[in-house]
Formats: structure tokens, sequence, C-alpha cells
């Protein structure tokens, strides 16, 4: 049975391949990565992003999610479908319709946090083999970041990629959204940058001086005890990282050019598309730093939407459609950096969240944490018109309904979708079970990493 | 038998009005520990009737107060520790009491920024908040007020109002000693938190589930069942055991519908701009699901009112046995340390669970035990360490400088150093209590969620800019938040200028304050030489930048960022 689903993925896939190379007749899609370096950027939609709201069926099905959605679906009037396909992004998202119009992005349909394949019947019938406190922002981000669905997680699969990528004086995992789960290596840290302001050191300089023994002299923790150990080592390491990464992060770069609203000309301001900036920059003097491989962090809060996620009439507006709006922007002139540094098919982006939410609206114009939800693939190197996975059977208590307000079982899971972007990102098969504690369950029985890229 | 000894030790520590707790406690406190797990070593609690240590002293400063100051120290040098825990758990001062005057959303004139900041902001509930920390002498009822709202999480990110604030906060400083009860039933029913997680205007017709599941996963039991000693319950197979189910938090949702604001001037219930975010929230008959609800072994039958839904979700949020580790794990890890024994968290645990007086969620004997217990009192050891947040980072040391402040300049720093309090980025508050130590399989450091490249040059800068940088003219000390009365900030260098040429002296009082005698030779000698490398011809001035300089070097250290 899973065989025949995989194949199915497989064969939208191609299908949405050929669709867009013989309808957008792009002769570029055969673009490849130029040279050997590649970088992923994951970023996190923190607090639950409703990607019902996002990636939108537009055929007949839409009769069913509006009727379902209830106080949260988007009108059709409101909505443009992507060229050639059955679904529309949210109408705020519009900033990236020339990037699938160009075949560098892809939709992955009801993925999420699973540790062995389910359906409706065996989620009920097996609670063993369900993710430990579906729906709780915090375990369910540990299991994106983790990758242990059923276990306690202490090192993510950032930090653990890294544990395997040779290492270099700056590290190769940059987060710009803060530290996360998803940077804890077991051998390694990341290197975590400011979205705004520098990393300069008021007072200092490094010349003798009583004052510098002084600080040396207190700079050892490790007569106090593993915790003051452990925070002397860390300061240590700020203090040198700041120095090199001082000097990016000041310096003038034409990738902040990209990062303006297309419509307006004005510079986007919002955090995540600062963060995105950082990232071009870091990834621009990738050759400085020595990096080959580079792992990035990124993060946008605000989407735990139990109320006023939509704001009436087509359910066009509303917060949701103001952080979607924010991250399409950012995501579209990140993607424009890249193809400007000659990087576009270098560079994957891709969208993460605690869960998907209730298909369901709430009384209060909101939704309820769920499970399954849709997420976005993007960069040059994608399978041009990729739309992966199945969309669920949109009735409330239908076949994929656990509870009866739609909340979905993922058919893809996270190792198959972040899988497919780590093996392109140079993880080798024989690191993948380290990296992916839970591989073997996703890497046999016709489970495999999704076919994101082109061939 | 370690923890029956230990049990002992406790008791005869703590006292008479504890020994019937120790009679019955001790046994079901260790109920279900039997997994293996209970191997830590024994701490080596001070000496029964040894005098109390300044280093304890100033361990205890850290774990109850915002801070040592010479004064707190040698009050708790003189009485001794649990007498110095009795009185503040008699004390009081801290107070937003009088900001929970609620006014309409359209109270301010456009433009009025003043007016704004002053009703919709949390600068006056925050510049409260810090002025009270850094004099106020109700310390530890602050401190348990501080850990409460890293728990129960309602941030100005979301909801702006400050009487709401004020009032939402107001239940933790009343009730840090009080019944853990009561700040359930306090925090469910109050506007500012209905409307930061949606209990409020929570409807039958598809009842929103977001207070309902924080209320079980965070403020209450969490996730997972645990063990007295705090341990997770484990199934047959070796896995952990939820809780609750989808279907236990939809009926505590049905049962929270059906409350909406009070409206401030007795405006209708449909103004949508008269919301009272301090008030307790009022019914709204018809929006309230008054079938019969089934939650957490719980049935409500058809027909109850409002009133006893709500009170039969608090029940069972109170009562679930997770609760008592829970709540216990996060004060212990908030006032003492992130990785507490399975012993030790089985004693207090059983002091929830039954005070002695056959109370449950007593926080005034809770917060007492955690503080007396000999884990706390004792030597540390090698795992031993909590990190200091930014709050408290920036609070220990200008308590150790000497402050007199209306709060307004920590208020200005704290969003810069990743922690603006009353201002969670999330229900999650700023950090997870589980948030693991890096490089470590078994320990936690929550704080060090907040401790990373970017921040430790946060730290260091604003360290600096309060010492070497912080002479009382400095700008951001003199800026005036407009909000009478608006006193600024005046670091008290004086003190520090008396030393004069004595670097000993100013070395001593660093060690004491900040390190809590544990500097070494070579420590002392390093700063003394930084130190003395400043001179100047007013002896008042070289003193006070002697002065500032170490406290530079001794501040932005690892060995201050880390209490032990």
């Amino acid at each position: 049975m899973s065989l025949s689903r995989r194949d199915f993925i497989r064969l939208t896939a191609g299908t949405g391949a050929v669709a867009a190379f013989g309808q957008l007749g792009r002769m570029s899609a055969m673009a490849a990565p130029s040279g050997n370096f590649r970088a992923m950027v994951g970023i996190f939609l923190f607090g639950g992003n409703d990607g019902w709201n996002m990636v939108i069926p537009t055929d007949a099905r839409h009769a069913g999610y509006l009727a379902s959605r209830a106080t949260v679906g988007i009108k059709a009037a409101a909505l443009t479908p992507l060229t050639n396909a059955s679904y529309a992004l949210h109408p705020a998202m519009s900033a990236l319709r020339p990037l699938w119009d160009e075949g560098s992005l892809a939709l992955v349909l009801n993925a999420g946090t699973l540790f062995a394949p389910l359906t409706k019947a065996t989620y009920q019938s097996r609670p063993d083999l369900r993710p430990s406190n579906l729906m709780s922002h915090s375990d369910e981000q540990a299991h994106w970041q983790g990758l242990r669905p059923r276990e306690t997680s202490i090192d993510g699969f950032m930090g653990r990629i890294q544990d395997r990528t040779a290492a270099t004086a700056t590290p190769s995992l940059i987060s710009l959204g803060g530290s996360n789960l998803a940077l804890l290596g077991k051998q390694t840290s990341a290197l975590v940058l400011p979205s705004a302001g520098t990393l300069n050191r008021t007072g200092f300089d490094n010349r003798a001086s009583a004052k510098n023994d002084a600080i040396n002299a207190f700079a050892d923790g490790s007569a106090f005890g593993v915790m003051t150990d452990t925070a002397g080592r860390d300061v240590k390491s700020a203090y040198d990282l700041a120095v090199s990464s001082n000097g990016i992060l000041t310096a003038a770069s034409n990738v902040d050019s990209y990062f303006v609203n297309p419509a307006t000309g004005a510079a986007l301001n919002t955090d995540v598309a600062r963060q995105l900036m950082r990232v071009a920059r870091m990834i621009e003097v990738r050759g400085t730093l020595g990096h080959s491989r580079q792992t990035f962090f990124v993060s946008q809060g605000g989407y735990d939407n139990h109320s006023a996620e939509v704001g009436g009439g087509n359910n066009d507006t509303g917060n949701h459609a103001n952080l979607l709006g924010d991250l399409a922007l950012a995501m579209a002139a990140f993607h424009r950096a890249m193809q400007s540094l000659g990087l576009g098919e270098n560079v994957t982006a891709f969208t993460m969240s605690d869960f998907g939410r209730t298909y369901q609206g709430n009384a209060q114009n909101g939704t309820d944490h769920a499970w399954g939800s849709n997420h976005l693939v993007m960069g040059g190197n994608v399978a041009p018109g990729g739309i992966f996975g199945t969309y669920p059977d949109p009735t409330l208590n239908g076949a994929d309904d656990i509870g009866g307000q739609g909340r979905f079982v993922p058919t893809i899971a996270q190792e198959e979708y972040i899988g497919a972007i780590a093996r392109w990102h140079g993880v080798s098969n024989a690191d993948m079970p380290y990296v992916f504690p839970n591989w073997a369950t996703w890497s046999t029985g016709g489970r495999g990493p999704l076919g994101l890229f082109r061939a | 038998m370690k923890s029956v000894s230990r049990w002992a030790v406790l008791c005869a520590v703590a006292g008479a009005a504890l020994v019937s707790a120790c009679d019955g406690g001790g046994g079901g406190g260790t109920a279900g520990s039997g997994d293996g797990v209970v191997s830590a070593p024994t701490p080596t609690p001070a000496p029964q009737g040894a005098p109390q240590t300044e280093a304890d002293s100033v361990r205890l400063a850290k774990q109850a107060s915002f801070g040592p100051t010479t004064a707190l120290v040698s009050h708790i040098q003189q009485i001794g520790a649990a007498a110095w825990v009795d009185e503040q758990l008699a004390a009081t001062g801290s107070s937003y009491a009088d900001m929970t005057t609620a006014v309409r959303n359209d109270f301010c004139a456009a433009g009025d920024n003043i007016c704004t900041r002053k009703n919709f902001s949390r600068t006056p509930v925050a510049m409260r908040f810090y002025a009270d920390a850094i004099t106020a002498p109700d310390q530890l009822r602050q401190r348990v007020a501080f850990a409460m709202g890293q728990m129960i999480v309602a941030s100005e990110q979301e909801v702006s109002a400050t009487a709401g604030i004020a009032a939402f906060n107001q239940i933790f400083l009343d009730n840090a000693f009080g019944n853990f009860r009561d700040i359930l039933k306090a925090i469910t029913l109050n506007g500012y938190m209905g409307d930061y997680l949606d209990m409020a205007d929570s409807n039958k017709s598809a009842p929103s589930e977001n207070f309902a599941r924080e209320l079980l996963q965070l403020f209450s039991m969490g996730p997972d069942q645990l063990n007295m000693d705090g341990s997770p319950k484990l199934d047959a197979t070796g896995t952990r055991i939820p809780t609750y189910g989808p279907d236990d938090i939809r009926g505590v949702a049905r049962a929270l519908t059906g409350w909406t604001y009070a409206r401030v001037g007795g405006a209708p219930l449909t103004d949508a701009r008269a919301r009272d975010y301090a008030s307790p929230m009022v019914q709204v008959a018809s929006k309230y699901d008054s079938t019969a609800k089934t939650f957490l072994g719980v049935s409500v039958p058809a027909g109850a009112s409002q009133d006893a839904s709500v009170d039969a979700v608090v029940d069972a949020a109170f009562n679930n046995p997770s609760t008592a580790p829970f709540v216990v794990r996060h004060l212990i890890t908030h006032l003492v340390t992130p990785n507490p024994t399975p012993t030790y968290m089985s004693r207090i645990t059983a002091i929830f669970a039954n005070n002695g007086k056959g109370v449950r969620g007593d926080l005034k004997a809770v917060v007492r035990a955690i503080l007396l217990d000999p884990e706390a009192r004792a030597v540390p050891s090698a795992n031993s360490g909590k990190v200091k947040e930014p709050i408290l980072l920036m609070t220990s040391l200008a308590r150790a400088i000497g402050f007199a402040t209306d709060g307004y300049t920590f208020f200005n720093r704290d969003s810069g150093l990743g922690q603006p309090v009353m201002r969670s980025p999330s229900v999650f508050n700023f950090y997870p209590d589980d948030y693991p130590l890096a490089g470590s399989a078994t320990m936690r450091s929550p704080a060090s969620k907040l401790l990373n490249t970017s921040s430790v040059l946060r730290y260091h800068n604003f360290v600096y800019d309060w010492t070497v940088s912080g002479d009382a003219t400095r700008g951001e000390f003199t800026a005036d938040s407009g909000l009478p009365p608006a006193s600024g900030t005046q670091p008290l260098w004086s003190a520090w200028e008396a030393f004069g040429t004595d670097t000993d002296g100013m070395i001593a009082r660093i060690d004491l304050l900040l390190f809590g005698k544990t500097l070494t030779d070579a420590h002392k000698a390093a700063l003394k030489k930084a130190a003395e490398a400043i001179t100047n011809a007013d002896p008042l001035l070289q003193a006070r930048k002697r002065a500032q300089m170490m406290l530079y070097i001794a501040g932005t250290s690892p060995l201050f960022l880390v209490d032990r």
C-alpha cells in the first residue's frame, strides 16, 4: 500500500515537472547547481502555521474546502491558481508566484510528524505508533527539530548535520532565529547571530593590559562545575566568533538591495526579512569562511492564531494574511539575492512549523492545533511545478480526520521531506541514520525521500 | 534509604511546623520512583546547628532575591536561613494594585503617547517590577511571582492593556505564598488571560481549545504523567504516558465556554471598546455549552452551572497527580537549580501534595521547603549551577553596585537582552524548563536558550555600560519615562568611593556579593592589578573608576553568569 502511495507521489511530481517544462517553456529548468556549494535554509514558522490556507485547492475540491473550513475559508473570488496547478497560494503570498512560474517553488502537501506510516484506522488502533503529545507546541516543535517523535531530544537535525560536516573556525550552521533544539549537535554548536544590530564588544581591545589579564583570569569556569565550565566556553566562543562575524554584518553588501517590496520599492524591515538578508550575507562570504556547505535556521513567530486568523469578507485578510505576506516577500527577495550571486540553484529554503491547524475554523475566526500541514520548498534546483504528497479528504470526520475538527493524519513524514533536502545538501547515505534517527522506517518499505529536486 | 535519611535531616532543619508533613509525606513522595533513577549523590548539608556561612547566605540570596546586597547577606548571616525565609514569607511591599483601573480602548486622544504608554503598554508595570526588585523588602514573594509568571504566561505582545497586565501579575504577588488552586482559578477567569488565550468569547458553537490546552500542558499537569520525583511514568513498553488526550481538551474547552470580558463603566457586553481586562470575566449564558461534559475522569452533568463547570476544570487540573511534580519542578528550576535530584523533587512534591495539615497546593510550605532543603543549602557539587536569565543578570549587578531606581532604565534594557518582562514571545515563556545543556546527555539549562553568540555580546555590553560607563550622569539613568513619579536611576557609587585606596576591601565586597567568596587568590590578584592600573588625582574618582573596572571584569565573567 505504501508502495503505491510512493509511486503516486513520484508520478504527481513528475507530471508537474513535465507540465512546467512543456507549457512554461523554461529551458533553464535544466539548471544545475554551479560548483559543489550547497546551503539549506530552514524557516520555522512558530506557533503552528495554518498550511490549509497557505496552499488551497482551486478545483472542485474548493467547495468542500469552504464547507469544512467554515469561519476561516478563503473565498474563491480571492484566489488565483498557480500556473498549471489546481492549487493557489494564499492571496497574500503573490510575491512567490513568479518563483512558481520560473520553476523555483514546490509544494509539499500534508506533511507532519510521524513515527511510522499511519492511516486514520491505524492511528486509532495503534496509539503506540503515534508521535507523543500531538497538538502540543513544545513537543511538536521538538519533534520537527529533533526528529525523534516518541522520545525527548537533546539534539537536533541541523546540529547533527554539522557534527558530520568538516569543522571550520566559524560554524557552518548559523541561526538568525535564536537558539533552538534543531541547532544542538552532539559535538558541535551553532553560530547564533542577531537579525539586527552588530556584535561589537564595547570598550574592548586586545592590547596587553592588566584589564585583559584579569578578563582572561576570569574566563575559565572549569573549576566551578559543568554549568560554569560550559558557560565559560560559550562566552569565549562568542567573543571569538563576534570578531569575524561583525566584519561581515557591518560591511556593505549588494545582496541587501534585493530585500525590497517589488510593488512599492520599500525596503523590507520585517524580522523574517532581516534574518534572510543576513543569511544571504553569510552565503555571500562562504568562501572566506571556508564553507562548502551551510545550514541556516530562520524563524517567524505569531502563527498560533486561535482567533482573528482571518478578517471576514473573502477571508483573505487578517493576522495570518499579514504573516504570510511578510514571509512571501522575504522568501522571494532572498531567492532573488541568491540568483544575483549566481547561487539560485545552490540554495534551498523550506518551511517547518509546529503542526497544521484544524481544518474547521472556530467561532472566533481562528483555528486550533492539529497535525499534518502543507509546506513550501524554494530554490532553483527544485523540481519545477513540483507538488508532492496528497491533499487530504477535507471532509470533517472523513477518511483522514482523526477528531472531527479536521485534524489530518500526515501522509508524508518529516524525514521524507527534510531528508530529501538533507540528501541534496550532501548528507551521505551512511550519515542519514545519524541525522535522522528514524531513517530506517522512512527509507524502506517503499518510503523514502521525496523527489523534490531536478534529476 | 538515602532519601529517608535526608528526609530526616530536612525535618530537623525545617522545624516543628513541618513535622507532620515529614511523618506523612515521605513514603508517598517516593512512590513510583523505583525505576533505578534515584542514584544521585547525597548533598552535603550544612551540619545541623552550624553557624550560617557567608557563602551560603549569598547562595540563599541568589536563590530567593533579585541579587545579594551587603545588607541582605549580613541579615541572613545574622538570623540564619530558616528565620530569614520565614521573615520573607511574611513580608509584603511590592504591588501593582494601584495600576489596575481599566479604561476603554479609546481612552487616549490620538497622538497622546504618554497616555498610551500609561494605559496600553507594559511600561508602568514593568517599571514597578524592576523598582520593587531592586529595593522592595518582599524579595522572595517577588521571585516566586516572577517564577509563576514564567509558567503561567500572558504577554503584552498580544494584549497591551496596562490594567490587565497589572491585574494578571498581581495574582502572582497575592498568591505567591497562597494556594496554587487559587492561582489557577484566578488566571482562568482573568480577563487579560481571557484575551491572550481566547477563552473570552469562546462559544459553544465552536469552542476555542487554546486556553484549555495550555491550562493542562503548561499551567498545571504538563503533557506527560509524572512520578512524584519528577521522572516521567512509563508504560510496559517504556513509553511516556500522556496526562490527557484530545477528548479531554475538547471537554475542558466546552466547560469553559460562555465567558466574556467585564466592561468598563457599565458598558454593554457587546461594546468591544470597553473590555475590562483587570476584572474577572462574566458569564454569557447563551454561549455556554450546558450539555454534559467529561474530561480527565471528571463528569460534569448536563445543566451544571458555568461556575460549577469552571470549578470542575480547575479542580481536575489542580488535583491531577502530575500537577505536584510539574509545578514543583518549575519552582525549583527557577529558584534553585534546573537539575534537582529525584529525591529533592520527591521531598518537595510530597509537601505540595500535603503540607502536613491535609492541604494540597500550599505554596508557602512548598517554597519554604524548596529553599531549606539540604540540596538547596548544600555546598555546590559538580553539577550544581543555574545560568542567570537576563533579568536576574540586570538586577543582580544593580543590587551589588547599589541602585535607586524608578525601574525605567531596566525596562529600556530588557528587550535588548532578550527577556522583556511581561512580554514573552509566546505562551511558552522566554525559554522552556527542559532546554538541554549543550554537550550534556542529561542536564538541563533553561536560561542557556537565551545564551548565544549574539546575546553574550549584549550581556557584555550591558555590564560594561553600567560599570565602566556607569556614572550617575549616564544618559539612560536620567531618562524620564514621562510617567510620574519619574525619578530616574541613581547608581550609588559613593559606597565604593568610600573604599578609597582600599582595593582589597572592594575586592572582598565583589567576592562576597558576586561570587559568594569563591574567588581564588589568582582572581583577586588579577582584579587588583587591573584596578590599580587606573590612577587619578581625584581620590574619589580613582576609587570609583577602580571599582567600576573590577565590577566590569567580574560582572562579565562566566563565574557571575552561573549561580551556584
